[in-house]
């Protein structure tokens, strides 16, 4: 062993190299080879432009395919070195995809390029290098083509025909403007004065753009080049090439590469052994985003403080030192030489009839390839966002990509096939800019994304001229308090024309395109102002002073979810339930089966796993109970006088009991009018007791009791008493009467002996009815409806399938609820779905079903089941249990009610203040949505009990709209300690299923209290983030 | 940047009032004697002084304007201009966190705020104890990594609050054990 000159070694010490560790891998390299004591040469390079597969290591031995190894780590080398480098066999396990420059051989189990999505559709012309020389080598950019453009352009063509070949080529500038490459030379080239100077803008400074970058650090003699030839097309015998302090490596390497350059006479005098002289330098900026705009950016060079002057005079008569100057920015040389040296026509060819070429991308934010890319101008966002970038972080939803940085614009998901183009983006209200593309989803708030970018131009206004100076700080102070809740509609106005304004009136294009984000914001996204202005809500859960944190803005209630916590983590149980209570009167119910919008939103689910936000209220709510019992602990309830007015709700569920609770804690007189024998509701009707213990529930409604509310119960209205008489003997009325009739699914045989549907089955079950159930049960549907009757009849003694007819994936139910039924043996079939129910002997003998597939995706974002035609196949039940949906009975109306009814058969309210188009009649719950969930049930009732205090007190009932904010003062975070980090979400300790299929006992146990306490500790108290 | 302040005010801010030694300002003139050609040269100049000091100092910005002939305020209306410039001493290390866009949409706030809570102080101010120098920068340009930040010449990338933490964490035991050894 010794040097081994026809190997390669490749590492990617660009940036993004360099901060995943490219140095700590580049050292173990060098360990591992010396131990082996073998010598390879290693290649350090630049950006290849897979940012998200950093730190990169390719390997090329002689005759065979270069295989790129991705996400590398130190302890990843030994392995590869010895397999590969040593006895040449890859290691498949860590490589990413093979390259053939020369037709060497390819191995078996890696992908080529051309087979990764995303190179698939890429067409590298300026970052054709990156990632595959050495940038501080000129040899290797020699070796590939190098110079040749510029050889052939000072050898054999006039400066007037280079210019027309620019000109031909369709080249536009690529800093955004996008004005005609080879027209600005010409302009440049026929003003009066010697001498002339060329610069190049690297002065990339908008948030989200890094193309630059990559090509001067890994290509850095293709910049050179293209200045080259274009000072020889103007007759510029000076060139700065002004690069922002920023990017130390890109300036080292340019530096580096002039020096290379001028040894072999392809800068300096007579260059190319020509009469031509260029002199290069590299000027290093000193921070300032304005120093992009051409007039800044020479004043800067000059010298001075960089701020833009108004033009004309234009540069091209009266730049640099007044001389005649043209500038052009690193991305548009780095194209020149190519269309010198295989012509115009092969760049024209390329692209769309506005845009020639192709454009660098710097894909960035919430996608799952971040990087840079090429593509063919024309190219649309769509094939970007999801074939090349591969889609959305996590699995989340598109919801716009702004480009063109604070300049430019978003495209929203309506028109993602919106082809990247100079003039389709204009007509979109966005612009090409230098071309950051910030990939959104559904957790960007467009408020503070306007926000954000109108933060940075405020700051970067160089403040010569008033409109970008003053109106920026206006339009700031505008979206700053939108976004703290405290907007007002003619803000959005004010807005619109401020920014007319200020784009009409700024000297220079910082201030011209500085309201492009808000008034691109505003075209796509005006609603989510609205929201923020009118209902005080960020539906992105992002604008701070709106949110508190997000867990307690996305509960319906806004429960002080981080102080609860908190104070279980303190170990103080019953001081959390009490701060629980002051949102929510059905604690130890929500503990257990709420769908816990807040976990969704947790950001320590960002980190590792949300906290197990339900299950501790669980834990507060049933160490309070069991304090109680001991007579330890008492719940603090207020007893009304009787003295109040008197409210009727009719139906005992949880928006009636909601409402009741808060209509008693303001001292009306609730009466409940509930038609079973207990009150509940869905709580006891719908949700089996396995789920949700009796006793836990009886105890919360008991509180209820206590407080003074009245419960009529077998009371049916309708029957039992008119609603007529209820609406005279009460003062206000807020009906909660569920949705309790089930829906059918429409095929033959639904009426058939032995179907059931799920409703009317789990109601009576659940009320202890006799309900006879055979061996065989099918259960139809994918919700928590269709899995608690599957278990329900597990329970019964029955064999139990699931007839689904999506997959597991779309399932509504909730994740650990299917994972449960299938632990106690129910049987999931997904993507059937039955067509007919045969009888035999007059019920129901057999179901006949059929296969089905996905197709395009609905409104819903779900992929449409579609049938396989001639799938259909026959199975045997003896009972069919239909979950499909169900909705409300509105029969106990009578004729001339008033109310406006959907065609859902639900009450129509108003959605904040629960009140119906009829005065004091409110209503809330599955009544009005439909089946919904039991939190937005309770979240109905605690509004409409609010809004019906205002109507009851002889105010207009308006919507108390308001910011989210902690329920006390805040509780002192406790503090995370790197023990605290480490820390996992514990699972939920379950009944064992034998046990668990005898009775209907409570299947999920709960955590102890140090279970508890821990967990409580892994919260990141995002209401005290500043 | 704000101009209310005098250079006074920012060195008494600074707790240079009572300096003992005088700076030592023969550097500042090697520079400027060095260059060939004087035109267009002043911001070179001041980055090279920056280089020497750390920071900018009164003096040293003062003996630039005489030797090159333009006026205190021309100097002074360029330091202030740019971001890069600093009038006042800087930290042994020199933190920027990166508020592009990019790092933005994906939590670049939060580690943001780690840093100032975890080391005490805001954009543009530093310890007490000369650790660190903290700012919050335009893009840095490495994007696809988001959310960096810059602690000297090094990019850290893909950061969460955690992870920020432990990395502030090894720099200070590595500072502490270097300036053990001085």
């Amino acid at each position: 062993m010794g040097y081994e000159s026809d190997k390669l070694i490749v590492i990617g010490m660009g940036t993004c190299g360099l901060a995943s560790g490219a140095r700590g891998v580049l050292s173990e390299v060098e360990q591992q080879m010396d131990k082996l004591s073998i010598e390879v040469p290693i290649l350090k390079t630049g950006c290849i432009g897979m940012c998200y597969q950093e730190v990169l290591v390719d390997i090329a031995l002689p005759g065979r395919a270069r295989v790129t190894y991705a996400k590398v780590e130190p302890e990843m080398i030994q392995s590869i070195i010895n397999n590969h480098v040593v006895k040449g066999k890859p290691v498949t396990d860590y490589a990413i995809g093979q390259i053939t420059t020369n037709g060497e051989k390819i191995y078996k189990g890696i992908p080529t390029y051309q087979e990764l999505d995303f190179f698939k559709k890429q067409n590298r012309i300026v970052l054709r290098r990156c990632g595959f020389i050495d940038p501080d080598k000129i040899e290797d950019y020699l070796e590939t083509d190098g110079y040749r453009a510029a050889e052939k352009a000072l050898g054999t063509m006039s400066p007037t025909i280079v210019r027309e070949v620019v000109k031909k080529s369709g080249l536009r500038g690529r800093g955004g403007g996008g004005f005609p490459t080879g027209l600005k030379w010409e302009f440049c080239s026929n003003a009066a004065g010697d001498p002339k100077y060329l610069i190049c803008n690297a002065d990339e400074g908008d948030p989200g753009a890094f193309m630059d970058r990559s090509v001067l650090e890994g290509d850095p003699h293709a910049v050179l080049e293209g200045m080259i030839i274009a000072a020889y097309a103007i007759g510029a015998r000076y060139g700065y090439i002004y690069c922002r302090a920023e990017y130390p490596l890109a300036i080292e390497r340019l530096i580096r590469a002039i020096e290379q350059a001028e040894e072999r006479n392809f800068l300096g005098e007579n260059i190319f052994g020509s009469d031509f002289s260029f002199h290069l330098k590299v000027k290093e900026g000193a921070g300032a985003f304005v120093c992009g705009e051409e007039t800044a950016l020479m004043a800067s060079i000059e010298g001075k403080r960089g701020m833009p002057r108004s033009r004309p005079p234009f540069p091209a008569h009266r730049g640099l030192w007044n001389q005649p100057s043209n500038i052009n920015n690193v991305e548009t040389f780095a194209s020149v030489a190519p269309i010198i040296l295989n012509g115009a026509d092969s760049y024209a060819g390329i692209g769309t009839e506005s845009t020639k070429g192709t454009k660098v991308f710097a894909l960035t934010g919430k996608i799952n390839n971040t990087g840079l890319i090429e593509v063919p101008a024309g190219t649309q966002l769509k094939e970007i966002v999801y074939d090349i970038g591969g889609g959305i972080v996590g699995g989340g939803k598109f919801k716009a990509a702004q480009l063109g940085g604070p300049s430019g614009g978003c495209l929203p998901a309506e028109i993602i096939e919106t082809p990247i183009d100079y003039d389709s983006l204009i007509e979109a209200g966005a612009m090409m800019g230098s071309g950051g593309v910030v990939v959104m989803d559904e957790r960007t708030c467009m408020v503070d994304v306007a926000r954000f970018f109108l933060e940075f131009t405020t700051a970067e206004s160089c403040g010569k001229c008033v409109p970008c100076r003053m109106g920026t700080r206006t339009m700031l102070g505008i979206l700053e308090r939108i976004s703290a809740g405290l907007g007002a509609m003619e803000d959005i106005k004010n807005l619109e024309e401020l920014a007319q304004e200020i784009k009409n009136t700024s000297l220079c294009g910082l201030g011209q395109s500085a309201p492009n984000p808000v008034l691109s914001t505003l075209r796509y996204f005006r609603r989510e102002y609205e929201s923020h202005i009118k209902e005080k809500r960020c539906p992105a859960v992002v604008c701070k002073t709106i949110i508190s944190s997000p867990c307690q803005h996305v509960c319906p209630i806004e429960t002080d979810v981080p102080a609860y916590v908190t104070l279980i983590g303190q170990g103080k149980f019953s001081e959390a339930l009490e701060l629980i209570r002051i949102t929510n009167p059905l604690p130890a119910v929500c503990g257990r089966v709420c769908h816990h919008p807040c976990e969704s939103k947790c950001r320590r689910g960002d980190l590792d796993e949300s906290i197990s936000i339900r299950t501790l209220k669980r834990v507060a709510a049933d160490f309070a109970a069991k304090e109680e019992a001991t007579g330890k602990y008492k719940i603090n309830v207020s007893k009304i006088s009787g003295t109040g007015k008197k409210v009727a709700i009719v139906g005992g569920g949880p928006a009636g009991l909601t409402a009741a609770h808060f209509l008693a804690q303001s001292d009306f007189s609730p009466v409940i009018f509930e038609a079973q024998r207990v009150a509940g509701g869905m709580l006891i009707l719908g949700i089996p007791e396995y789920r949700l213990p009796r006793e836990t529930l009886q105890h919360e409604i008991r509180a209820i009791e206590s407080m003074g509310a009245t419960f009529h119960l077998n009371t049916q209205v309708g029957k039992a008493i008119s609603f007529d008489q209820i609406r005279m003997d009460h003062e206000a009325v807020f009906i909660a009467t569920g949705a309790h009739v089930d829906l059918k699914m429409g095929i033959p045989g639904e009426d058939a002996e032995g179907v059931y549907e799920s409703l009317s089955f789990l109601r009576r079950v659940n009320l202890g009815e006799e309900v006879p159930l055979g061996k065989n049960v099918a259960v139809v549907g994918g919700g928590n409806t269709a899995i608690d009757a599957a278990r329900v009849a597990r329970r019964m003694g029955a064999e139990v399938t699931i007839l689904y007819r999506r997959t597991r994936r779309e399932m509504p139910a909730d994740e650990m609820e299917i994972e449960e039924a299938i632990n106690e043996g129910v049987d999931l079939q997904t993507l059937v779905a039955p067509v007919q129910i045969m009888i035999s002997g007059g019920r129901m003998a057999k179901v006949q079903c059929i296969k089905m597939e996905l197709g395009e995706p609905d409104s819903s974002g779900r992929r449409r089941p579609e049938p396989i035609e001639g799938s259909e196949f026959e199975v045997e039940f003896d009972n069919l249990i239909v979950a499909v949906s169900g909705q409300p009975d509105l029969s106990f109306l009578e004729e001339g009610h008033g109310l406006s009814i959907s065609k859902w058969n639900s009450i129509d309210v108003h959605p904040y203040t629960q009140m119906t188009n009829v005065e004091g009649v409110f209503a809330g719950g599955d009544v009005v949505t439909g089946p919904w969930m039991v939190i937005d049930a309770i979240a109905a009732g605690k509004r409409a009990a609010a809004h019906m205090e205002l109507f009851l007190n002889g105010e207009e009932v308006v919507p108390q709209y308001g910011v989210t904010k902690p329920n006390i003062d805040p509780v002192e975070a406790i503090g995370l300690t790197e023990e605290d980090m480490h820390l996992t979400r514990p699972g939920m300790p379950t009944m064992e299923v034998e046990k668990r299929l005898r009775d209907f006992a409570e299947v999920e146990l709960g955590y102890t209290k140090e279970m508890a306490m821990k967990e409580a500790r892994r919260c990141l108290r995002c209401d005290t983030e500043e | 940047m704000s101009t209310d302040l005098t250079i006074e005010d920012v060195r008494e801010d600074a707790g240079l009032l009572e300096t003992e030694e005088p700076l030592d300002l023969a550097p500042v003139q090697k520079i400027v004697e060095s260059l060939e050609d004087r035109k267009g040269m002043l911001i070179p100049v001041l980055q090279e002084v920056q280089n020497v000091y750390g920071y900018v100092p009164e003096e040293a910005a003062n003996m630039v304007a005489d030797l090159m002939g333009i006026y205190r305020s021309q100097v002074f209306g360029v330091l202030t201009f740019y971001t890069q410039f600093h009038l006042t001493p800087r930290g042994r290390h020199i933190m920027r966190a990166c508020s592009g866009t990019a790092c933005h949409v994906r939590g670049g706030k939060a580690v943001i705020s780690k840093l100032e809570n975890v080391l005490g102080i805001g954009h543009g101010e530093t310890t007490e104890d000369m650790f660190a120098s903290f700012e919050k920068v335009a893009c840095l340009g490495a994007c696809g990594l988001a959310p960096v930040i810059m602690i000297d010449n090094d990019a850290h990338g893909q950061l969460d609050p955690v992870k920020t933490e432990r990395i502030l964490e090894n720099l200070r035991e590595m500072d502490m054990m270097k300036r053990a050894e001085k």
